[in-house]
């Protein structure tokens, strides 16, 4: 369904007017299947965050490209949407404007606005706080607001930019269990950037290792753990431990010898 | 804030005893006492002499501010927005901010006459620049994050531009908006004093030279007042429109 053909990707770096080419992305290869949880890991600077614009359509890929179910991707389009790192919201809007923005721009009238965030609201668990500013929300409810305003749209494919990097420990556990049942009842193809080896083990149908900078494809794993995962038991299940140690080694075997 | 007001009150009445006590004692023309300060105040306003005086300088004020706003608001947005707009203005913008504005005003008379026009020009020549800059500091600081969130949304340039960059430059515009006023009060009364002798900035001069210094000194008052009033107004409209800032600043 997403399918990533060959993308290479440079950046053009200047220091004192001293001009250098930084290699992010170099021959990227990947197809993604319909409702399909992929989790992309690779170290900082891998050129994950890039890929994820790319496939978003919000930056050029210098050559090969992306197709969404046979169309070229050239720009963002209402099939798919973004949960960004660092939330993203407006602060100037409240909970429930922040959610009616993805709408507003897709020019849905007022009433639908409205009660389609507050729909989407209530999916998170924010529906009592919909009159409040962002800031006065913690870190894990501000991304919550974030996942509503993308599941909104009702995106086909939802792209998450490492989206519970910056939340503490216990509630990016929390938030892994409510997107996994969201995801179990809304059925959407995430693409979902980490690098946590837990969290993509935990949550995907297939982990994408990385190389570092240029970024390509290292490696690409099926996780054979059955669904509906229970945290508890998932992190105890064996195959989860071997797997986890497995991209651990994959990761470390790439960061010694990139080329 | 209530304690925050019985401050001002108290350093005000303070004051005002200082100078009543000062004035007595020291019984001399140069600092009349609060009292003759406030019966000069209250012959003038009764006379009419005062408020006729101050209606003019307003309306100079008001109209060489609104167009500052309106240009330095415009200017800072494209300034901010468009690298090419600022690299062919900044030169000028940063020069003219620091450079002393009263020096120009010898221009403004041989370009705009003696007339209100060149009163207003004065005005918003004081207070343009300062607004320029912040409305394109505030521009250039959106986080780009929102920028590319509202792109991803399917945003258009104008949508990004009323829906994004807009609402979040607002408060350095206000910031920029604020400093404006208290610039364009300086104008109007430097307006007043150095090019024709007209509104409160004659009477200062008038009184000033005739040794009148308690009319003097009730003239001086009512600038103060009226630049106090004007400011509070500035802040009131600040709160208004970026109330969501002020909130996590209190925070």
């Amino acid at each position: 369904m997403v399918e990533i053909q060959g993308v290479s990707k440079s950046f053009q770096k200047t220091i004192k007017n001293n001009s250098t080419e930084l290699k992010a992305l170099a021959n990227v290869n990947l197809s993604i299947r319909e409702n399909e949880f992929v989790s992309i890991i690779g170290p900082s600077g891998c050129g994950k965050t890039t890929l994820l614009k790319i496939i978003d359509g919000l930056i050029p890929c210098d050559s090969g490209g992306i197709s969404i179910n046979g169309k070229h991707v050239t720009a963002p389009g209402p099939d798919r949407a973004v949960v960004f790192q660092t939330f993203a919201l407006l602060p100037w809007r409240t909970v429930l404007a922040n959610v009616e923005f993805s709408l507003e721009l897709r020019r849905l009238p007022k009433t639908d606005r409205t009660d389609t965030a507050r729909d989407y609201l209530k999916r998170v668990g924010l529906a009592d706080f919909e009159n409040h500013y962002p800031h006065e929300l913690s870190g894990g409810m501000q991304q919550r607001a974030g996942l509503a305003r993308a599941l909104a749209v009702n995106p086909m494919i939802l792209l998450m930019d490492e989206p519970f990097g910056s939340v503490d420990a216990q509630t990016r556990q929390l938030l892994q269990e409510e997107l996994l049942e969201l995801w179990q009842r809304e059925r959407k193809t995430v693409i979902f950037i980490t690098h946590s080896m837990d969290e993509a083990v935990y949550l995907s149908d297939r982990v994408v290792v990385m190389t570092p900078r240029p970024g390509k494809v290292a490696e690409v794993l099926d996780v054979p753990l059955p669904r509906p995962r229970l945290a508890e038991e998932v992190r105890r299940d064996p195959k989860f431990v071997d797997l986890t140690n497995y991209i651990w080694d994959s990761l470390k075997k790439a960061m010694d010898n990139p080329h | 804030m209530n304690s925050r007001l019985n401050a001002n009150v108290l350093s005000i009445l303070s004051l005002a005893i200082l100078w009543e006590v000062a004035g007595r004692t020291l019984d001399s023309e140069l600092i009349p006492p609060l009292s003759q300060i406030s019966a000069a105040w209250w012959r003038l306003l009764v006379s009419g002499k005062l408020l006729s005086n101050l209606t003019m300088s307003l309306a100079t004020l008001i109209a060489g501010f609104f167009l500052a706003v309106l240009f330095g608001v415009v200017i800072g947005l494209l300034m901010g927005r468009f690298r090419a707009v600022e690299h062919f203005l900044d030169l000028y913008v940063n020069a003219l901010m620091s450079a002393p504005t009263t020096a120009f005003v010898p221009v403004l008379i041989l370009w705009f006459g003696l007339g209100v026009e060149s009163r207003i020009a004065v005005v918003f020549l004081f207070a343009v620049f300062v607004i320029i800059i912040n409305t394109m500091t505030g521009v250039k600081q959106v986080d780009s994050v929102f920028v590319e969130m509202a792109r991803s949304f399917g945003a258009k340039e104008k949508e990004i531009f009323f829906k994004i960059i807009l609402p979040a430059a607002m408060p350095a515009i206000m910031a920029g908006v604020r400093l404006g006023m208290g610039r364009a009060v300086k104008g109007m009364v430097t307006a007043e004093m150095l090019l024709t002798l007209t509104g409160i900035g004659a009477m200062i001069m008038q009184y000033g030279s005739a040794f009148a210094t308690d009319s003097l000194f009730a003239v001086i008052l009512t600038i103060l007042i009226i630049a106090m009033i004007t400011m509070k107004l500035v802040q009131w409209l600040d709160q208004r429109l970026t109330g969501w800032k002020v909130e996590i600043a209190i925070e």
